[in-house]
């Protein structure tokens, strides 16, 4: 990973207005439940999925369709850093929004005298960070195979086309292909929840191979998709 | 937004590696190995569960199977309230505590529905019973909690999304009780506490 190019993807992010109107009604609309009910306590925020989606569209396409990443990649960068320290800084910025949230929701809490519950703060932030990296990792995927933000309408259109072979599956009870289905949705939201590792006291060893086995796969996948780019400064981006 | 030109980094040290297209090689082995055992696990793992099972904590409702609860309310004529839940869910577990661990909220619920629990499994086992997803997807449950009163001929009465408090829930539910039973709609329900 390249510091360097995580502060810049960082400061490209924040810096487009529309993403910044996103993130601001998609922060602030669990604050009035929580302003109206306080004591819902920080499950009011949900997870940080549309967060996540609103700073990762377009991480690699809208530089590929810019024609920014033949410039960025005449310098001594490895396509491989590149990747991953987009990956990274979506993250990180997703993780800094959710810690602001949480912050937020604390301060909101206090002021109505509702007691704020600590261990539910702590494990709303690991699993928001559990989220924000493997989705993160998903979005590079797409978005090494799309320019500008048609990452988004490819996860869309895996999403659609899993929902709807599990429903087939399960109508004509075809388990295998309920299965395979669930998978690939489970891929999509790729998620590990530490609340049951901490209230059942024991490691959930599937949930955690398949978190672990869709970020390696999704990050290794999207540097082998970079790696068999070819660009030049005549491309039109594709 | 796309990255000014003038944005593009001075990108540190030169790497390593003569090729800056080397593919990652431990990573794409890693990530095999991971997929290979994940579908190891995923093989070898039990079916879903085809009863519902308790939520951890204390509860006092009697919470009956779907065929049992099926037949009881064409026999009493008494509404399903199925509780779409999760062992996850933060405030799921808040409304267990204050309702359904209170010996007087549960007799309440009993006396006006038949009690049905539908326990998501998805994020634990990666998959539910297909009772589960089959109810999830009939009473079209995006969140959790989620309580779903139910005619006896299975159509949806009226919902409730997430957990509001103790006060509001179990008024929600008294007011869902005196509809269904002497189908008045529209009438503000009697405080039967």
């Amino acid at each position: 990973m390249n510091v360097t190019l995580v502060f810049a993807t960082l400061r490209q992010r924040f810096t487009s207005p529309l993403r910044l109107v996103i993130l601001l009604l998609l922060g602030w609309m669990p604050m009035l439940q929580i302003l109206l009910a306080p004591r819902i306590g920080f499950a009011a925020l949900g997870d940080c999925y549309f967060l996540t989606l609103t700073l990762a569209a377009g991480m690699i396409g809208q530089d590929l369709s810019s024609g920014t990443l033949q410039l960025l990649l005449a310098r001594p960068v490895t396509r491989a850093q590149y990747v991953f320290s987009r990956w990274g800084a979506v993250a990180a910025g997703t993780f800094l929004i959710v810690v602001l949230q949480a912050l937020c929701a604390a301060s909101l809490m206090l002021a109505r005298g509702a007691p704020v519950p600590w261990g539910q703060a702590a494990l709303y932030l690991g699993n928001s960070a559990l989220l924000a990296l493997g989705l993160a990792a998903v979005m590079a995927l797409f978005s090494s195979l799309a320019s500008g933000i048609a990452d988004l309408g490819l996860l869309f259109l895996a999403f659609l086309s899993a929902q709807v072979l599990e429903k087939v599956g399960m109508f004509k009870s075809w388990d295998w292909l309920a299965r395979g289905a669930g998978e690939l949705l489970r891929m999509l939201k790729p998620e590990l929840d530490l609340a049951s590792l901490v209230h059942g006291g024991q490691v959930p060893w599937p949930a955690v191979v398949a978190y672990l086995s869709t970020v390696t796969l999704c990050l290794a996948l999207a540097v082998v998709v970079m790696n068999r780019r070819e660009l030049s400064y005549a491309s039109s981006g594709n | 937004m796309p990255l000014p030109a003038t944005d593009v980094p001075a990108a540190g040290p030169p790497p390593r590696t003569g090729s800056p297209r080397r593919d990652p090689m431990l990573l794409l082995v890693v990530a095999v190995v991971l997929l290979v055992l994940r579908a190891v696990l995923g093989l070898r793992e039990a079916p879903p569960q085809a009863t519902p099972g308790p939520l951890s904590g204390p509860d006092v409702v009697h919470w009956r199977t779907l065929e049992a609860g099926l037949a009881e309310t064409r026999a009493s004529g008494r509404p399903i309230l199925y509780d779409f839940t999760a062992e996850w869910c933060p405030p799921c577990r808040m409304m267990q505590r204050e309702i359904f661990a209170d010996p007087r909220a549960a007799a309440e619920i009993e006396s006006r529905f038949v009690p049905v629990r539908v326990l998501d499994r998805q994020r634990e086992e990666g998959r539910n019973a297909r009772w589960v997803d089959s109810l999830q997807a009939r009473y079209r449950v995006n969140a959790f909690p989620t309580l779903v009163v139910a005619r006896v001929d299975g159509r949806e009465s009226s919902r409730l999304e997430g957990f509001m408090g103790r006060d509001f829930t179990l008024g929600q539910l008294r007011g869902t009780g005196v509809n269904l039973r002497w189908g008045m709609t529209g009438q503000a329900p009697p405080d039967s506490r």
